[in-house]
């Protein structure tokens, strides 16, 4: 009876986890299957044929390599990037005492809820104005504003007992020293997991990369991506999912290595 | 069977966490209306078996039976078991009032009978005027009644306490204990108690139970747990300044200590010549200044703490022996000679492998 | 020695502070002041125009329409990324006992993917000729609409699309949140006797209201903003802004339309809308932290 009821339970559980996972399977194996087939065995999840067909026509369309490496390098400088400038801001809010703290911390979280809309247009035309369009660092720049590393990083901080910080402060620690030799060695897990994260999102954003690299050689995946789908039924999806699941290796990577620091990270909030 | 109190039987329960053994075959009947007191050291498995009779841990091996029977087959209206936390557990969202009521109010007891009987309990553990405040505004002695009285509101049957005391003042736990105390005089339910607190044990407890690695060592009243514990794990945990442990040899009737006689056995038969560990609490040392006994022995004064009501000294009897004793007519300095001498029918023998006491049967 | 202290902290908030203030305070000042303009984010001049294109904002009717679909995504988001994922984890919590981590895991899975992988894969999974849902239908004997014809269907498909992204993430919040009632209190309702589904009530939904508010807020403000990205990759806005809402029309009337006026204006607009979330937030979330 209690059994029964559980087995209930599990069904919707069931259902939502294939609902998860069914399409990244469909993508994978439909990136393996010719046009042709793809159209008439439609719900083969195993291809008859296997063929890399799909990958190595991408290769000739675009320039696989660079689209990588453009993708890989923002993100690269985002993630680090975010990290030094919320690990020290993180530092400031726990260990020092200075006029208007709190108003400066709620002030840096708000900016977590501030839409891309209200800036894009000023942000535009700055990184214009320094003929940053099509590079990294340009694309990067607007991405590095995010208040949500100093968040999770000010939660783990909260954790290390205050005394500790006393005691330093008595032995007379010079605070570059207590930042690089205590707080970042206790902070490794939380800085691995949140440079996961913000790697992934970085990897995988969208609106900047839009809205500032308009030439091809400065393309990141997702971009590259758009350019095979479109809304008039042309699609060849096959190709499509092809360079979806060239996409999707890096973040699986890092989820399957570092996934419980990253659902722990998690718990104290923000991926986005 | 009383509607105040229900007996708990406790039949050969294991409980393994991860294959490791937490309790083992253990047994433990409680009579109705008995005030039992769980004691031993953290980790001992004194909550464990407290939340295994409450239903929330579940058993690997045995049964526990609440009035010869399962707890699951018992009225699902939780008027049979209640419990107090060790930090209290109470609903942060509901008011003091909120919370006493709530498991009542779940349970369709009429609303006239309710606040009868909230009013008495808010009015006997001093909380009136608190009834309407949030539990994150109380301090943690008027969080500690909230729970209590939490407890009492249901009527039930059985009532557990974990460490219930533990979190609040030193202060305040006498009266927490009265309170305590109180409520078991007027209400006769069955009470398990866990606690480490051996104080708290012997002040409460019809009977203790002292608990150690998940087995019972022993269950009686204070008074016998104190004069004659099963084994040297009892002897040491209870009683402060611990009891002293001497290393002692068994020879033509009497014990040597140092090859020194200080004992004379008369009250049991079988032992053998062999080596012993003597027990003797601190209180039972009798002192004196002149060698006036034949048995008594020399000792050098080695530090002398004065507790106001009583005097602590500690002995030297020679290089290996150290023993604490307390006293309160003896006048002495820091490297004077007393001497000490031990009585057969305050001492404890145990055997030196099993570390049982030899005395047991001793009437 | 002594002024040296008082500069070092914000040597440290530096970084951070300089970023935030050009990338973020600045330019909300200055999309503030483009609103009184009719300008084309080219031309060298800008006409002041006073209130005109805050009027336009609620009087045209694209503007209009736009504004009601963003009421309806609202919604949805809400149902989909909120109270489905809210019911889970206290499903999750309360009444399996075993495989919890394992629906962590998996659940969270999607939101490891660009939205525009999620917006390639769900054109081909709906795609009312060739994909699989539209051949199930065939094969039961139904018809999948041409959700892309529909501006309604196409806000329902695309929050399908964010929800598929957002849902294992707002769950393993909200997991969270119910994870840190302590034990007790949920033994001491097991010990009264009372029943789940008042538990859940009574008890959790209001010790969790916090968390539960902070992924609410999240929901509508993120939400609004992860749509965009299937919008302009899926229908761009249409069929005849049929699919469009506060956020991809300002993006569409600054970079598409060039009305760079009429675009600050549904910025700020949506931004004080925010500010109310925002303020919300604080007096339930940020409230508790004893930097108030």
């Amino acid at each position: 009876m209690n059994s029964k009821k559980n087995v209930l339970w599990h069904l919707p559980l069931i259902i939502i986890g294939l609902v998860a996972l069914l399409p990244v399977v469909f993508m994978i194996s439909n990136s393996f299957k010719t046009l042709q087939e793809s159209y008439q065995s439609i719900l083969n999840l195993i291809p008859t044929k296997p063929t890399i067909d799909n990958y190595t026509t991408l290769n000739h369309q675009v320039n696989l390599i660079r689209l990588i490496w453009n993708t890989f390098f923002m993100a690269t400088i985002v993630t680090l990037g975010k990290l030094l400038t919320g690990l020290l801001a993180a530092y400031a809010f726990r260990y020092f005492q200075f006029k208007h703290k709190s108003f400066i911390y709620l002030l840096f979280v708000a900016t977590i809820f501030v839409p891309f809309t209200i800036v894009m247009i000023p942000n535009y035309l700055v990184i214009a104005k320094l003929n940053l369009l099509n590079s990294v660092i340009g694309v990067a720049l607007p991405q590095l504003c995010d208040a949500t590393g100093i968040m999770i990083f000010l939660k783990t901080m909260e954790k290390i007992p205050s005394s500790l910080f006393d005691s330093l402060k008595i032995d007379d620690i010079p605070n570059r020293r207590i930042f690089f030799n205590i707080v970042l060695p206790i902070l490794r897990p939380s800085i691995i997991s949140v440079g996961a994260m913000f790697f992934i999102n970085s990897w995988n954003e969208y609106v900047w990369p839009t809205l500032i690299l308009k030439d091809k050689g400065s393309f990141t995946l997702p971009l590259a991506l758009q350019n095979y789908i479109s809304s008039e039924g042309g699609t060849n999806f096959p190709l499509a999912m092809a360079l979806s699941s060239i996409m999707i290796v890096l973040p699986l990577i890092i989820y399957l290595i570092f996934q419980r620091y990253i659902l722990n990270s998690i718990s104290n909030s923000g991926l986005k | 069977m009383s509607d105040n109190n229900a007996t708990i039987e406790l039949k050969e329960i294991t409980k393994e966490f991860k294959s490791t053994k937490v309790i083992d075959q253990l047994n433990l009947k409680i009579a109705a209306g008995e005030f039992l007191v769980l004691l031993g050291p953290s980790g001992c498995g004194k909550s464990t078996t407290l939340r295994m009779i409450a239903g929330l841990e579940s058993v690997s091996n045995g049964e526990v039976l609440i009035d010869g029977d399962d707890l699951n087959n018992k009225a699902n209206d939780g008027h049979t078991i209640a419990m107090v936390f060790q930090d209290y557990a109470l609903y942060p969202n509901m008011t003091v009032y909120q919370n006493l009521e709530y498991a009542l109010k779940v349970h369709k007891v009429p609303k006239d009978e309710r606040s009868l009987r909230l009013e008495s309990i808010l009015e006997t553990l001093n909380l009136t005027k608190y009834k309407d405040r949030l539990p994150s505004e109380l301090s943690g002695g008027q969080k500690q009644r909230v729970a209590l009285g939490r407890g009492m509101a249901k009527k039930s049957k059985i009532f557990l306490l974990d460490e219930p005391l533990s979190n609040i003042d030193v202060q305040l736990r006498e009266k927490a204990r009265d309170e305590i105390q109180n409520l078991h005089d007027r209400n006769k339910q069955t009470i398990v108690y866990v606690t480490h607190d051996q104080l708290e044990a012997m002040a409460l407890g019809d009977r203790i139970a002292v608990m150690n690695d998940g087995i019972i060592q022993m269950v009686d009243t204070p008074d016998n747990i104190y004069k004659n514990p099963t084994n040297l794990f009892v002897a040491k945990f209870i009683g402060t300044p611990q009891i002293n442990i001497l290393d002692v040899k068994y020879q033509d009737g009497y014990l040597l200590i140092a090859n020194q006689r200080v004992v004379r056995v008369k009250q049991t038969a079988n032992i053998e010549p062999n080596d012993y560990l003597l027990g003797i609490r601190p209180e039972h040392i009798k002192l004196s200044k002149e060698s006036d006994e034949d048995l008594s022995i020399p000792a050098v004064v080695t530090k002398i703490v004065d507790y106001g009501r009583f005097t602590q000294l500690t002995l030297e009897l020679d290089e290996k022996y150290t023993i604490k004793a307390v006293t309160k007519d003896i006048n002495c300095n820091i490297g004077d000679t007393l001497y000490v001498r031990i009585e057969e029918q305050t001492s404890i023998i145990f055997d030196k492998d099993s570390q049982k006491n030899i005395y047991w049967d001793r009437v | 020695m002594h002024s040296n202290k008082k500069i070092l902290p914000f040597l440290y908030l530096l970084p951070t502070g300089l970023l935030l203030t050009i990338f973020m305070i600045i330019p909300i000042i200055y999309t503030f002041y483009l609103s009184f303009f009719d300008w084309n984010l080219i031309a060298p001049t800008k006409d002041f125009v006073g209130m005109r294109n805050y009027v336009e904002v609620f009087t045209d009717p694209v503007n209009q329409k736009v504004l009601i679909n963003t009421f309806f995504y609202i919604i949805l988001l809400l149902i989909l990324n909120f109270v489905i994922p809210y019911i889970i984890s206290l499903i999750v919590k309360f009444f399996i006992k075993k495989m919890q981590g394992a629906y962590k895991i998996v659940f969270f899975i999607p939101s490891l993917f660009s939205l525009v992988v999620g917006a390639m894969i769900f054109s081909w999974i709906l795609n009312p000729v060739s994909g699989p849902v539209a051949f199930l239908f065939r094969e039961s004997g139904f018809v999948l609409p041409n959700w892309t014809n529909s501006g309604a269907l196409a806000i329902v498909v695309l929050c399908l699309i964010t929800n598929w992204k957002v849902f294992g993430y707002n769950f393993i919040l909200l997991l969270t949140g119910l994870g840190s009632i302590p034990k007790n209190i949920i033994d001491a309702t097991t010990i009264d006797r009372i029943p789940k589904w008042r538990m859940i009530w009574n008890i959790i939904l209001p010790m969790n209201k916090s968390i539960a508010i902070y992924v609410l807020i999240l929901t509508i403000v993120q939400g609004l903003q992860y749509v965009f990205t299937p919008t302009n990759v899926i229908t761009t806005g249409g069929p005849y802004y049929g699919s469009s809402n506060v956020l991809y029309h300002t993006y569409l009337n600054a970079f598409v339309l060039y009305k760079t006026g009429n675009a600050s204006a549904l910025a700020i607009t949506t931004f004080l809308i925010f500010l109310v979330l925002l303020y919300l937030e604080i007096k339930f979330v940020e409230g508790r932290s004893k930097y108030e």
